[in-house]
């Protein structure tokens, strides 16, 4: 007998939803849903897809949107390395379906920089050591961000309340309260950071001592 | 000589007759940097201080980046969601692999069917472990994993049948249509049952087999004077319990494999040990090693988690190459704490025994550690839980018994701090109770009974530089120690904890008989000056990309955006033995190094060359190479560089690195030996809620030995993060296995992994002790600062309420139920009423601190000192200590068997000795 699987989930088959037949035998399938169209503006660019209309923000963004610098660390809300930004304000994606936010601003890791000038936020995180392994960066830059947007000379109790979501198994959290620390400041100074791409050899190499003279290192 | 010819005759001579423009000269600044002399020591000329002598590195000191904080090379990556981990290899046509788990402790697997799964459309391949039977572990002599099951299966999560479909939906669905029929088996969760006869055990040993038990390994030795300890003035003895626990890592485990169309399998996994997995593949799969190419993808925390080769590794390679499609496999959380590999659960015995003269005259341990159902690293950490701790002190005789058994749990395995953590816990807090018992500074003790530098151990290690007494005044004086200890009101303590860690290992697992190196690094400088390094370390977010990219930096005087590390595959990096044991410095920074001496050599000939000065005198500054006497004359570095390439192209050059001869020749000599060792000394506040038991750590000062710091901001970052995990396995972290020996909670949810609010602030505390065979006198700085904040804690706690914590995490509950006791017992209405601790101090801590004072001096010099004596641990207790204590007196034992007057009352992982494997017992 033909065995009918994904051709149920799309509702093809014969037998009743969420059943397949398999031999002689009738065995339980994982529920389904039906497809539906999605659309949201992700990191400024309008995405539309077609998803279950069940589906969880967290898969849409990574497998569908294909920003995979949205991290899945536990799928149940516990370590924020899912977080996104929707219309501004932090959302764990693995706990949001993404119907709910479909036609909304959704702002991901990948878009915090301004093309080669990374935000100032990024650019502190790298430099205080506020990332070691990584993987939970992406979650602390958006909620530090979402914070410093409203208030750029926060506390360091506004910080952490601001990362309390957030866990991070390597830096002891002390370097990233201090690299937020430092991109408030920046924040504060309007300073904007060098772009990446400037050349970093120099077509004409000189020594500055070389016509002086009189050093002795 | 025509036009052509004075054109060829170099561009220095003939200014704007260039057949060519100058190519740059590297770096974003247009001028070079005078050499900043803060970093040049005073032996080469510069302005830093050597309080701890020279270094065999220092004439190779350019001041352009080593001791610098220097963020992470590839921190852009991560911070912009363009650093790649596991999960995030997407490769075109890929099928996902879903891997079926048993949800039984023990049980024989009859049969499995697999028709109706293969039948589903979408499924490409179902697999079980009946084809794929060729055994791999980390360790060659414990080989026990199998891509998939065989047999049967060992416990709750253990690996049955995996999948490959179309989507993760339908290969989910087609793990449901797998039938398997089990035979379920009696399992064992308790240790000491463990040590039993079984009828069926977990794993057979074959003629190896310890009598018919559950014990993986079992360890016996015993140092030293033993009858010492019958005058022992105080003594101190706690049965401890230490729960398991997980690394936590925030990545799930995740594995892409791929069969290129020449036939070759690429697997892509975020693993600490990328080389393991090698050979573990080349053996399951059965194909050589070089057809196989291990690609490290960015590793998103490892502490040990990530170090064993995985049976998902396994059958993402074996699916792939049976269905001619990549597979990517990722786990969730729950997986990973099936897979766990964590902390072991443990039993522990610790007895500190000291004389009437303040000297530590005897250690007893007994660790009975539960691995779960895997050997992992068993041999080792059974090994680490007594070794690791007969150091940093001098003392009278050593007697450690261990055992590591097999229950029906997943498999502990390494982690941070591999084997030392729960042994130093028991024996720092030990001493605190000694010192308590004796009237004396616990501080103050330590300070009179460290061993000096460049000395041995009780168990043969030999000991180079030692920066412990350093890391103790320093956080006495940070902590306001003095003011505090024993003045502070009930419920408020403070407390202090010592470590002593490995710099990697001595013995490389799997080079023995052959001479390999530990680690290789290659270097490839082509005409635009950028200089490659290959190299196998792998980079696990400690930053060892970048400290390896910053000593090639340092020697060849060059920005680090000059340097480009390539380290993530096989196909190009030399052989490493991977990020454990805290190696990845000490070994690939030392490789790195003596890669670069060859470049610089050919740098300095090609100056000469081109200058005409003595290659003697040349020095290399920021992208330039000059006489040091007259730094007129020189060439930049890209003149020296495309001089010394004429003829030839790009240079290329190898460094190695292998551990010198060292350890005594006893059985298990090898375990813990290491080129260096690194040293630390914590102290924490604490503050205990005598009505609730909460515990809260308010701050801590944490001074750690590092050797010398390459990168003081990923070492401040280690040494914060050590807190932070250590924080969570003595506060809250716990796999809690319920009355049936079920897992409780694999999730964050319920293992509590502290979050910002839980840490206090940590003063990151930097101490150099100059190690003379260290990377410019480097030592590790990843795991040894975990040991300390455990004891430290405890003995804050103690100091805050009097009570003396013997199992770990000190959950509110467990805390108290011995407030609640103590109160019970002394008979008071309230806890508020609980004597609080103080110190009477005994005529004995003056002779301690005049000891301590003069050793102080005698280590000064002993350091500084080129042809200093051998000092042999036991020159404390009046032997000569040029001399090794068994050549000069009788009753000094080393033994690795236990005696029958031992085995007459033996404890409980002692008891292990009472089996006889099968091979003595005349069993095949």
């Amino acid at each position: 007998m033909e065995v009918i699987g994904r051709s149920i989930k799309k509702g093809e088959g014969h037998e009743g939803i969420g059943e397949a037949m398999v031999g002689q035998e009738r065995i339980s399938m994982i529920p389904t849903a039906p497809e539906v169209s999605w659309s949201a503006l992700v990191n400024g660019q309008n995405i539309e897809c077609h998803i279950e209309s069940n589906a969880i923000l967290l898969d849409v963004i990574r497998d569908e949107v294909g920003a995979l610098g949205v991290k899945r660390g536990c799928d149940m809300g516990t370590c924020g390395c899912c977080t996104v930004l929707v219309d501004g304000e932090p959302k764990l994606s693995c706990l949001t379906l993404a119907g709910e936010v479909s036609g909304k601003e959704i702002t991901t890791v990948e878009g915090l920089a301004d093309g080669h000038h990374l935000h100032p936020i990024q650019d502190m995180f790298a430099k205080h050591g506020g990332s070691q392994c990584g993987f939970c960066t992406p979650g602390f830059l958006l909620v530090s961000s979402a914070l410093l947007e409203k208030n750029n000379s926060p506390t360091d109790a506004e910080i952490k309340s601001a990362i309390e979501g957030n866990l991070c198994r390597c830096t002891g959290y002390q370097p990233i309260v201090d690299s937020i620390q430092a991109a408030a400041e920046l924040m504060r100074t309007d300073a904007e950071s060098v772009d990446s791409t400037t050349a970093k050899a120099d077509p004409h190499p000189g020594f500055s001592g070389e016509n002086e003279g009189g050093h002795t290192a | 000589m025509g036009e052509d010819d004075e054109q060829m005759k170099g561009y220095r001579q003939q200014p704007g007759k260039l057949p060519f423009r100058k190519p740059g000269s590297g770096g974003s600044k247009q001028f070079s940097d005078l050499r900043d002399l803060s970093y040049i020591p005073q032996s080469e000329g510069g302005d830093r201080p050597q309080p701890r002598g020279l270094n065999r590195h220092d004439h190779l000191l350019t001041s352009s980046s080593i001791g610098r904080r220097t963020p992470l090379i590839d921190s852009q990556w991560k911070v912009t969601g363009q650093a790649h981990y596991g999960d995030d290899v997407r490769l075109r046509g890929e099928l996902i692999g879903k891997i079926l788990r048993s949800p039984h402790h023990y049980a024989k697997i009859r049969s499995i069917d697999t028709s109706a799964a293969e039948a589903l459309s979408g499924v490409v391949c179902v697999l079980t472990g009946k084809n794929h039977t060729n055994a791999f572990g980390v360790l060659p002599v414990t080989k026990d994993e199998h891509a998939l099951a065989v047999e049967k299966v060992r416990h709750v999560g253990d690996l049955v049948a995996s999948v490959a479909a179309i989507d993760e939906a339908t290969a989910l669905q087609a793990l449901q249509l797998i039938k398997v029929d089990y035979e379920i088996l009696e399992p064992v969760h308790d240790m000491k049952k463990a040590i039993e006869d079984s009828d069926n055990p977990i794993h057979d040993r074959g003629k190896y087999h310890i009598g018919e038990a559950n014990i993986q390994k079992r360890v016996f030795q015993e140092f030293g004077n033993i009858a010492g300890v019958k005058d022992s003035a105080a003594s101190s003895s706690v049965k401890w319990s230490f729960a398991g626990i997980n690394h936590g890592f925030t990545e799930p485990h995740a594995a892409v494999a791929h069969w290129d169309p020449s036939g070759r399998l690429t697997l892509y996994t975020p693993q600490q040990v990328p080389h393991y997995v090698h050979r573990s593949l080349a053996d399951v799969l059965e194909i050589p090693m070089h057809q196989i190419n291990v690609h490290r993808t960015f590793v998103g925390g490892g502490f040990g988690g990530k170090s064993d080769p995985f049976p998902h590794e396994m059958c993402a390679a074996i699916m792939a190459r049976q269905t001619g499609k990549p597979v990517r496999i990722t786990f969730d959380r729950e997986e990973v704490f099936w897979t766990n590999r964590g902390r072991h659960p443990s039993k522990l015995e610790m007895v500190v025994h000291a004389d009437t003269s303040g000297r530590i005259c005897g250690i007893e341990t007994d660790a009975l550690i539960d691995g779960g159902s895997f050997a992992s690293f068993g041999h080792v950490t059974t090994y680490y839980n007594g070794v690791l701790h007969t150091a940093p002190y001098e003392i009278g005789s050593f007697h450690y018994t261990g055992a590591r058994v097999w229950t029906n749990k997943p498999a502990s395995g390494a982690m941070r701090g591999h084997g030392a953590v729960n042994s130093r816990c028991a024996v720092e807090s030990a001493i605190d109770d000694v010192c308590e018992q004796l009237g004396v500074d616990p501080i103050t003790f330590r300070l009179a009974n460290l061993l000096p530098p460049n000395s041995t151990t009780i168990t043969g290690f030999r000991v180079t530089s030692i920066g412990m007494r350093e890391c103790l005044e320093r956080v006495r004086e940070a902590s306001g120690w003095d003011e505090k200890f024993r003045k502070m009101p009930l419920g408020r303590g403070i407390g202090i904890g010592c470590g002593f860690f490995i710099s990697g290992s001595g013995l490389p697992i799997h080079w023995d008989p052959n001479k390999f190196p530990h680690a290789t690094v290659h270097l490839k400088i082509d005409m635009d000056g950028g200089v490659t390094v290959h190299t196998g370390a792998a980079d696990i977010g400690q930053g060892s990309d970048t400290v390896v990219g910053q000593s090639v930096a340092e020697v060849l005087g060059l920005p680090l955006e000059m340097i480009r590390v390539k380290s993530r595959d096989s196909d190009t990096s030399p052989v490493d033995l991977g990020s454990y044991s805290s190696r990845v410095t000490f070994m690939n920074a030392n490789a790195a190094i003596s890669a670069a001496m060859k470049i610089r050599e050919e740098l300095l000939a090609a100056t000469a060359d081109i200058t005409g000065a003595d290659p003697k005198r040349l020095v290399i500054g920021d992208r330039r190479i000059y006489d040091k006497k007259d730094p007129a004359v020189g060439v930049s570095y890209l003149e020296a560089l495309h001089k010394a390439q004429e003829e030839r192209g790009a240079l290329v050059s190898s460094g190695a690195y292998r551990t010198p001869p060292m350890g005594s020749t006893h059985k298990g000599a090898a375990a813990g030996l290491a080129p260096a060792y690194s040293f630390s000394a914590y102290v924490a506040e604490v503050e205990v809620d005598a009505e609730t038991g909460q515990t809260k750590v308010i701050e801590a000062w944490a001074a750690h030995d590092c050797g010398r710091a390459l990168n003081p901001l990923a070492v401040e970052g280690q040494i914060i993060g050590s807190c932070h995990m250590g924080m969570g396995q003595v506060l809250s972290e716990e796999m809690v296995y319920g009355r049936t020996g079920h897992l409780q909670n694999p999730s964050f949810l319920e293992y509590k992994i502290p979050s910002i609010h839980e840490m206090p602030k940590v003063t990151p505390i930097i101490v150099e002790s100059n190690d003379p065979e260290g990377p410019f006198g480097a030592k590790e700085a990843g795991e040894g600062p975990l040991l300390p904040i455990l004891p430290a804690v405890v003995n804050a706690v103690y100091d805050a309420i009097g009570i003396r914590v013997d199992e770990l995490p000190i959950t509110p509950d467990r805390m108290y139920k011995r407030i609640e006791k103590k109160v019970k017992k002394l008979g008071i209405d309230s806890p508020l009423e609980l004597p609080n601790p103080t110190l009477q101090t005994s005529p004995l801590h003056d002779d301690l601190l005049a000891r301590a004072a003069a050793h102080a001096e005698r280590d000064l010099a002993r350091k500084l000192d080129v042809n200093r004596a051998p000092y042999h641990n036991g020159a404390i207790f009046g032997l000569k200590p040029e001399i090794a204590p068994e050549e000069q007196m009788d009753g000094w034992v080393i033994s690795v068997l236990p005696s029958e007057e031992y085995m007459a009352s033996p404890r409980p992982a002692g008891s292990a000795w009472k089996h006889v494997e099968r091979r003595h017992r005349g069993v095949e």
